[in-house]
């Protein structure tokens, strides 16, 4: 278990390696999102008239799309490629000789970078509540760490998902726009663009037993103080129930697609 | 300019069969694009079944909007986007050398070189929508204010090609364009977004600055809205600016340019 440690700390290095890359996606990003997000939902809430849609406020709606932004990195993980690339160059084949499991070393980098997006998840949304004069409660760390967790196991689910659909590589030659699909799906089910809440009715219901609502709007609400304990519940069965499905079908796809790895890249 | 136009046409040509070559990826790439464009239409029909107006637009006025930066996606994904993409690498791998000693203008060739096959096919795809969304659109418009229109959509592919070519080039001095690539790419949010939504500072920042709330927007407004001389006089001069702005600092970015791989 040792090399876990050595693991999580290359990685954390590899993503601190080009500071300013770091600081500029990590500020920029943050912030350019939830303005222009502001922005749009600041223009329906003045045209309707409202001041609460579907359950949120526009100052609920900002946080929603301060937390969102960083979960789906968190989620997102190791960039798209993070198999496929390897495989298609060739380098695939030192994870083959390595006297670990590949499988658990690909995941654990990949959550390692989870749980770096997790760490600036928590910055963030402290510093917003200290921004609006708020004293941080002990409810609020119950949130957040409640929050964070399921962040983290969805994390893990998209893991897997990731791991069946880049092994698609070992017979096709490059699924990076099969992986950039994915992310569009799960993101627009899950929330990233409008909290699901705005889905129309008979949508919703259909999302119910699929994994998406659960990836980032549960979590983000939950960071929110907004779910209950049932719906976490839910929510996480349903994760898991998906993250097992995926991890088995990961064993399957490697099982038949590792006769077809070369160790030649293209 | 002739020597230059036959160039590109090897470009096209190249471009082609390597394509072909990828036949899976290339299929997986429409399909891909397919998604992206449904999601966009998705998003503000969603939106849409909550509110009336967006930024004084109506769910038909937005679709000609969406259809626009549809479309203006589609021409740089296809003309643009891949040498965008490799930019920062030769940068960083030093591999510049091979593109500066040549007798075409670097820009020209590093900006063209590769033309994405199979983001013609979106291309044609994103132009049938916009088609389809004037045919649709149930105001009436004359045939000046269709060419009008029209060439500002041009427009704005090419004031799209001079912000993503302002991001690229620091990697000049930084030697990752990952950072500002990422960042491009979240901003270009704002091109998806009504440019009336925006107020104060981060209007001055998205119609001035980084422009980006001018490429679609500003074309649609003038096409839904009627010509304003205020509106166009803007984006030509902003227009006029990037490209001047982005052609010093290529030069300043050549300058800068070690040779040395990072």
């Amino acid at each position: 278990m040792n090399w876990f440690r050595f693991v999580v700390a290359a990685e954390i290095r590899k993503i601190l390696a080009f500071r300013a890359d770091f600081w500029i996606t990590f500020v920029g990003q943050t912030a350019i999102q939830v303005l222009i997000a502001r922005a749009l939902w600041g223009s329906i809430f003045k045209s309707t008239g409202n001041e609460v849609m579907e359950g949120y406020t526009l100052e609920t709606m900002t946080l929603y799309f301060l937390i969102v932004p960083i979960g789906s990195k968190m989620l997102a993980g190791e960039n798209i490629g993070f198999l496929s690339r390897e495989i298609y160059e060739g380098t695939f084949s030192k994870y083959l000789l390595y006297p670990i499991s590949f499988f658990q070393y690909k995941t654990l980098t990949y959550l390692t970078h989870s749980f770096f997006y997790g760490f600036q998840l928590m910055l963030v949304y402290l510093s917003y509540l200290l921004i609006q004069f708020q004293m941080i409660t002990l409810n609020d760390l119950i949130h957040l760490g409640t929050g964070l967790s399921i962040f983290f196991i969805a994390a893990w689910v998209y893991c897997m998902l990731a791991f069946c659909i880049e092994m698609i590589s070992l017979w096709a030659d490059n699924i990076w726009s099969l992986m950039v699909m994915t992310r569009f799906l799960f993101f627009f089910f899950g929330g990233a663009f409008i909290p699901v809440q705005f889905f129309p009715e008979w949508l919703q219901k259909n999302l119910t037993y699929t994994p998406f609502p659960y990836l980032l709007n549960l979590p983000a609400r939950t960071v929110m103080g907004k779910t209950t304990p049932d719906e976490i519940m839910w929510g996480l069965t349903v994760l898991v129930v998906w993250g097992g499905i995926f991890a088995l079908m990961g064993r399957l796809v490697w099982s038949r697609g590792q006769f077809r790895y070369s160790g030649v890249g293209i | 300019m002739k020597r230059y136009l036959r160039l590109y046409l090897c470009f096209l040509r190249f471009s082609f069969s390597k394509a072909m070559e990828f036949r899976v990826d290339f299929s997986f790439r429409i399909i891909m694009d397919i998604f992206y464009y449904a999601v966009n239409i998705a998003v503000f029909q969603v939106l849409f079944l909550h509110t009336d107006l967006i930024a004084g637009w109506t769910l038909e006025q937005m679709m000609i909007f969406v259809s626009s930066y549809l479309l203006i996606d589609a021409i740089n994904m296809t003309v643009f986007s891949t040498n965008m993409w490799w930019l920062p690498m030769y940068i960083n791998r030093g591999e510049l050398d091979y593109y500066l000693i040549r007798p075409v203008s670097p820009l020209f060739f590093l900006s063209l070189k590769e033309f994405s096959a199979n983001s013609f096919v979106n291309l044609i795809i994103a132009l049938i929508f916009f088609i389809y969304t004037l045919v649709s659109y149930s105001g009436s418009f004359t045939p000046l204010q269709l060419l009008m229109f029209i060439a500002l959509v041009l427009n704005g592919a090419l004031l799209y090609f001079c912000i993503q070519m302002l991001m690229v080039i620091p990697t000049f001095w930084t030697q990752s364009g990952k950072g500002f690539m990422d960042l491009f790419y979240t901003l270009g949010l704002a091109i998806e977004r009504p440019d009336r939504i925006f107020k104060g500072w981060l209007r001055v920042l998205f119609t001035m600055i980084l422009p980006f709330a001018l490429i679609a927007s500003f074309p649609a407004r003038i096409f839904l809205e009627g010509f304003d001389w205020k509106t166009f006089t803007h984006l030509v001069i902003v227009t006029i600016s990037t490209w001047s702005v982005m052609l010093f600092c290529w030069r300043l970015g050549l300058k800068n340019y070690s040779s040395a791989s990072s």
